[in-house]
């Protein structure tokens, strides 16, 4: 469990460039949710997701994972390092080893797996990113296609099997076919017991996958709750500068042409049903 | 981490903000003269002097200004210390094994401190108050004149204000690449040296592949721009100095002359 108290973080505090990028945002993510984390750019979103990293430390509030603060003093790192993954933006950057095999293997350097756990975990992590490991083990990571990188990147992620996965708009740049791919891995990582925090600014994406949205604007809490409710006020978020997706837009219009869809429908499965529903009436 | 850099420009209006850029680099050149051009106490004290008026001047908080030479306190002092001790001196203090302190050599070791104190804070000063672009255009206009000789002083400008307005975004990619990895478990802070070493190769090797990157697209969109070297380039037409700018440098010469006529 994931717990966020009153966090606020200030930018240079005292000179020039000071600026306050989270304000006292508290927030409270179970094991297994799929959060979907909202705003426009220069919101706190990227800030937010530092902190629960241990990337920066915050000015105020805390930040407790499964009950320990991660800036205690006492609290080990490697735990929370264990714990939470991050793909950050543009995680291809990030690819620097000579061979596939060896990048992956990085990030599990830090713990005591045997090298079989370890080899394992690798295959697994590049399987469910569609490589064929046998094949790729030993080319330069560097040599891919720019889709293909970010993948092996992400692949590099997951191979440490982490709780929680804390994504930074991870689809853009995507062609459509690797999009949807990798949103169904989500899925199927979600459904396998992972804690999913994603950053997007696509909220087809989101409606589709995330159960619950978190809405920042200027580094405090604006919306939080499940996604059908939160998407349900249309045009308070529409004037927020945010978006609802494409399935919440179309049923909003076709309700007001009179055409009776229930508030909450958020899924292009969820339309599907409630129009073919009406049709049989 | 919240710290900005030493020396990184900080927006403001003081009179030293509003100096040209050029006045302020031959300022500074013209000071640095006078700074090596003393040995004694009482020298040091009148630049010191100086220096915070400056500081004053700018509204710089005297923490930042300072911080550039601040952190370097523990080199000072070892410095200082290994003047005051090695110094080959006519009259030593005592003599005991490798040490022989005395009051020349302490005086050498004040001496290279108060340089180095002074050009650091001085040139930082200058830095934190000149936006980057009027620090190159300023540049630009030193070199001019070594046009005669056949130096292309346009390239050498272009290259300058390139190199410096990719600063903040190499730094801002170096710090992406060193989150990214270290929340991947690279240990940037570990004291086992090969735990360091491999943190700090997987932050090289990127940031490496970055810069050239970059280069290579900057150079497409600067050719894709018209941007050709062999043919000759419009130029800018510069505001001319203010009479504050030549006071300024007035009062800086005077007393470097005096500072070099006292030696």
């Amino acid at each position: 469990m994931l717990e966020l108290r009153d966090l606020s973080y200030t930018y240079a505090p005292g000179t020039a460039y000071e600026a306050q990028a989270l304000e006292k945002v508290s927030l409270c993510v179970q094991a297994g949710e799929f959060v979907g984390i909202m705003g426009r750019t220069g919101c706190g979103k990227s800030t937010l997701i530092q902190l629960v990293a241990g990337l920066i430390t915050p000015t105020g509030g805390q930040i407790l994972l499964d009950g320990e603060d991660i800036n205690d003093r006492h609290y080990d790192r490697n735990v929370l390092r264990r714990k939470v993954g991050v793909v950050f933006q543009f995680p291809e950057i990030q690819l620097f080893e000579k061979t596939v095999a060896r990048d992956l293997a990085f990030g599990l350097k830090q713990f005591n797996w045997t090298a079989e756990k370890k080899t394992a975990c690798i295959r697994e992590a590049l399987e469910r990113l569609d490589f064929d490991y046998d094949r790729i083990k030993d080319k330069s990571p560097l040599g891919f296609s720019g889709g293909e990188k970010r993948r092996l990147a992400i692949a590099g992620v997951l191979a440490a099997r982490p709780e929680i996965l804390i994504l930074d708009e991870p689809v853009a740049g995507l062609d459509p076919l690797g999009r949807d791919a990798f949103l169904k891995l989500l899925d199927e990582l979600n459904r396998d017991g992972v804690t999913i925090l994603m950053i997007s600014h696509s909220a087809d994406a989101l409606a589709e996958h995330a159960g619950r949205i978190v809405v920042l604007k200027d580094g405090r809490l604006l919306r939080d709750g499940p996604t059908e409710v939160v998407f349900s006020d249309c045009a308070g978020l529409q004037a927020e500068g945010i978006g609802v997706g494409q399935v919440r837009e179309v049923t909003e219009r076709l309700r007001r042409r009179g055409v009776e869809l229930p508030l909450n429908t958020v899924r292009y499965e969820q339309l599907l049903d409630a129009l073919a529903g009406r049709e049989s009436l | 981490m919240n710290r900005l850099p030493a020396g990184l420009y900080q927006p403001g209006d003081s009179r030293l903000h509003r100096l040209d850029a050029l006045s302020k680099i031959l300022c500074l050149i013209i000071l640095l003269i006078a700074v090596v051009n003393t040995t004694t106490i009482p020298g040091y004290a009148v630049l010191a002097l100086l220096t915070g008026f400056l500081i004053r001047l700018s509204g710089i908080r005297p923490p930042d200004a300072l911080h550039s030479a601040t952190r370097l306190g523990w080199f000072f002092l070892i410095i200082l210390l290994m003047n005051l001790c090695f110094y080959e001196p006519e009259h030593p203090w005592f003599s005991w094994w490798i040490f022989r302190p005395s009051t020349e050599g302490l005086m050498q070791g004040v001496n290279v401190v108060a340089r180095v104190f002074l050009l650091l804070v001085l040139s930082n000063l200058l830095t934190i108050t000149t936006a980057p672009l009027a620090m190159t255009e300023a540049m630009e206009r030193i070199l001019t004149p070594l046009r005669i000789l056949g130096v292309p002083t346009d390239l050498v400008a272009m290259i300058l204000s390139i190199a410096i307005q990719f600063i903040p975004t190499l730094l801002e990619e170096t710090d992406n690449i060193r989150k990214a990895q270290t929340a991947r478990g690279a240990r940037f802070d570990s004291r086992k040296l090969t735990e360091k070493a491999n943190a700090v190769l997987s932050l090289v090797i990127p940031i490496f592949l970055a810069a050239f990157k970059r280069a290579d697209e900057l150079s497409l969109a600067m050719e894709a721009r018209g941007y050709r070297t062999d043919v000759k380039r419009s130029r800018k037409k510069y505001a001319p100095l203010q009479s504050r700018d030549w006071l300024s440098m007035g009062l800086c010469t005077a007393l470097a002359v005096a500072y070099v006529v006292l030696k």
